[in-house]
């Protein structure tokens, strides 16, 4: 088993209102669930704030989010095992952020 | 303390010899090193390797990815620790991904 790290992009648009989060929570809950038990879930990660720093340069400068660009947007991470990279993309399909029309982007774990 | 991620975006590409290459991984080491030496890291997350796979929308559609320009694609992520987002981007500053002229996001985790 390979190591993979799923990077959730939302929809554009405004963030979800507290009561579209209590909707979806669970639907995330159990397909972290289903990963867990099939042996694919590594880490579970964890989802991330709308707003954020950027540090950049040299001397470095700060500045604060909102990003340039909004379908750059990453707002959450899980860290996957899979066998290949085909492999954990077919696990990303079960996302559910892809039916409100956001993505997952896969990426291999590079070795050390 | 609170949560925050590092997200490591651009810089260049690993074009450089073997022994470059040692030297720039050891300057990550010894910079993570420190900060785990002052309680900051949670957990020293992972380097990404360049290609991947987009998942998307509804229709679950699979690509070859990632998009993002290659000066904002993610090559790799940390949790750290710190008191607030202020103190979390002024640690980020000893980062070594500025020698290449990439920059990081710091983004608070959400609290569930």
């Amino acid at each position: 088993m390979n190591a993979f790290l799923f990077l959730y992009r939302p929809p554009e648009g405004p963030p979800l209102t507290p009561q579209q989060m209590a909707e979806v929570m669970p639907v995330w809950m159990a397909w972290m669930k289903s990963l867990d038990e099939r042996g694919h879930l590594k880490h579970a990660g964890n989802p991330l704030a709308r707003s954020g720093k950027i540090v950049r340069g040299k001397p470095q400068t700060v500045s604060d989010g909102p990003f340039a660009e909004a379908k750059d947007l990453i707002n959450g991470y899980t860290l996957i095992q899979a066998s290949d990279l085909a492999q954990a993309a077919e696990l990303a399909k079960g996302c559910p952020m892809l039916d409100g029309g956001g993505s997952v982007e896969v990426r291999a774990i590079a070795p050390m | 303390m609170s949560e925050f991620v590092y997200l490591y975006r651009g810089g260049e590409e690993r074009t450089s010899s073997p022994q470059e290459m040692q030297q720039i991984m050891q300057r990550w080491v010894d910079w993570l090193q420190g900060l785990a030496g002052q309680g900051h890291i949670k957990d020293k997350g992972n380097p990404l390797e360049r290609g991947g796979k987009i998942v998307r929308g509804r229709q679950k559609t699979v690509s070859d990815g990632p998009f993002a320009e290659a000066k904002d694609l993610v090559g790799g992520y940390t949790l750290v620790e710190a008191k607030d987002i202020d103190q979390a981007a002024e640690l980020s500053k000893g980062c070594p991904i500025f020698d290449a002229g990439g920059y990081v996001e710091v983004r608070p985790v959400m609290k569930m």
